[in-house]
């Protein structure tokens, strides 16, 4: 097994104490660091993938996105740029009146891993911050937002007509949540919806590059 | 016509019941004892029992433990004796004189006089450490998560002796969310490494001593997790949500658990609710799921709604539903 190959089963498997010495012997054996970083993450995509189809499960993703993590500190260095946003930047945040983290935690996790930089707004977004972000931010791609209960699908639905009315453009809009399908997110003009943070990954990886 | 408690027993065992069980209206819960946890009022915050800040902002249908920097108790899992101390629960008699009073007062044979608990184990532990930390130390630092489950499990049945020497209840109806709507929260092999054998000795406890009946709360997905509630002792899973295929599971595992749900409460508990909207997912559950090991009623984790009325309005399209269908 190579030793790109070895990094690639390491964070799939969550092996966060492993995967920054398996990365430097990475480098060490002369791979591009570049090559490294995109087989880390293919690694989490396959992680997202088993995650969306309920073979692994929260605390596998969990481990798998924080041995990436490590191995992205060892790697930064020696990267052009910081190397770990080329797909552009994500805007996250659960919207008004919402307290809800873990879940959108877990996609903001999975979408970093997928290559974006992450701009987490965190919980309790009313729209016009969303807005300020995309304004505040730079090559900003996907505006990600999340909403858990049926009560506050008025403020997720407010937060999309906010991000589409305020004439800003460049980047595309998903949401997501317990509550929301994808018809809802059609309703209110999303420009995505994914059921499940790895799917999330998935979706706004597609977005930004179509 | 048979009492509630009769009614819901001819339910368990696949008998000959005469309606549907209305939701809770079998269990007297015993809300005010010494040792019932505190939470925090609407837009208030407390410093419970173990030390965790929790809030309840206005507007929120429930409470939030605080996990920043500042707040959050397990700074370091390794280390987790230097941070908790689980509660004391002996209090005097004079303090346990109004719950006594209420199960006193509950006619057995109409009703289960039920005790509460709540947050149970896996939730106690992501209060204690944050989800994310909580999730990643049961791969990362298993011997101190066993530790620490250990220590819960011992405050339980502490609490468990308390409630059984003062109430002599007839059931237990303990929380602990095990999962999203859609998986739960961890694998069926960690939950069984975990939490299994914490729960059996728990609730094989409260049955070793005269409860007759465990009802557990998880308004989740986890119908990958029912041969383990089996296993534990539970009689009744409460909060099962649409997500689980409720009437499959019910074929499946009907003689040895009951489900009771299969209406999600946030399709019908909600700003604007309607009587229409209730009346058809109290239908849709009833006919899909039939008339035994099934108690129809919403998912949420006591007898009460988020919104005013919609407890009620449940239980009148239940007993439009027993006319029917008995």
């Amino acid at each position: 097994m190579s030793k790109i190959e070895e990094v690639k089963a390491k964070v799939e498997a969550g092996k966060s104490k492993l995967v920054p010495g398996l990365v430097q012997e990475a480098l060490d054996a002369g791979n591009n660091p570049q090559d490294i970083l995109d087989a880390m993450v293919e690694s989490m995509s396959v992680v997202g993938e088993k995650f969306s189809t309920g073979e692994i499960f929260v605390p596998e993703m969990l481990i798998a996105a924080k041995a990436m993590s490590k191995g992205v500190d060892v790697l930064k260095p020696h990267l052009a740029g910081d190397g770990s946003s080329k797909l552009g930047t994500c805007v996250i945040g659960t919207v008004a009146g919402d307290l809800h983290d873990i879940g959108k935690n877990l996609v903001s996790l999975m979408i970093e891993s997928a290559g974006f930089e992450m701009v987490d707004l965190g919980v309790d977004v009313p729209a016009e911050t969303f807005v300020q972000a995309i304004k505040d931010n730079d090559n900003v791609k996907i505006v990600a937002c999340s909403g858990l209960l049926t009560s506050t699908m008025p403020a997720l639905k407010e937060a999309v007509a906010a991000i589409k009315a305020s004439g800003l453009n460049g980047f595309k809009v998903i949401v997501g949540g317990a509550p929301v399908t994808l018809e809802y997110a059609a309703e209110i003009g999303a420009d995505g919806f994914a059921p499940d943070a790895g799917t999330a990954a998935v979706k706004a990886k597609e977005l930004a590059i179509a | 016509m048979l009492t509630k408690r009769q009614n819901l027993a001819e339910v368990m065992k696949g008998g000959n019941p005469d309606r549907f069980v209305k939701q809770y209206e079998a269990f007297a819960m015993m809300m005010r004892t010494p040792i019932t946890r505190i939470k925090p009022p609407i837009g208030g915050e407390i410093v419970n029992e173990w030390g965790v800040t929790i809030r309840w902002p206005e507007g929120q249908l429930g409470a939030f433990p605080v996990h920043d920097a500042e707040h959050i108790v397990i700074k370091d899992i390794t280390k987790w004796r230097d941070y908790v101390k689980a509660p004391a629960v002996e209090f005097s008699e004079k303090a346990w004189a109004v719950a006594v009073a209420d199960a006193v007062a509950v006619d057995r044979n109409d009703q289960y006089v039920t005790v509460f608990v709540a947050p149970g184990i896996f939730e106690e532990v992501h209060y204690l450490m944050s989800m994310e930390e909580a999730l990643m130390a049961y791969y990362e630092e298993p011997e101190a998560m066993h530790e620490l489950i250990d220590y819960i499990v011992k405050f339980e049945m502490k609490m468990a002796k308390e409630f059984i020497d003062h109430l002599h209840p007839d059931a237990l109806f303990h929380h602990d969310d095990w999962g999203s709507q859609i998986n739960s929260f961890i694998s069926p092999a960690m939950f069984e490494e975990f939490f299994v054998p914490a729960y059996k000795k728990i609730y094989g406890y409260y049955k070793d001593n005269g409860v007759e009946l465990i009802v557990h709360h998880s308004d989740s997905y986890a119908a990958n997790l029912v041969p383990a509630m089996i296993e534990m002792g539970i009689d009744i899973w409460q909060g099962v949500m649409t997500t689980n295929h409720v009437p499959e599971l019910i074929k499946e595992y009907g003689p040895k658990i009951t489900f009771m749900g299969d209406i999600d409460s946030g399709v019908i508990d909600f700003p604007g609710w309607t009587q229409e909207n209730i009346a058809q997912k109290v239908e849709t559950a009833c006919r899909r799921c039939g008339k035994l090991y099934f108690i129809p009623g919403a998912s949420q984790g006591m007898n009460v709604s988020s919104f005013a009325g919609v407890y009620e309005a449940t239980d009148e399209e239940i007993d439009r539903m027993s006319k029917e269908m008995f």
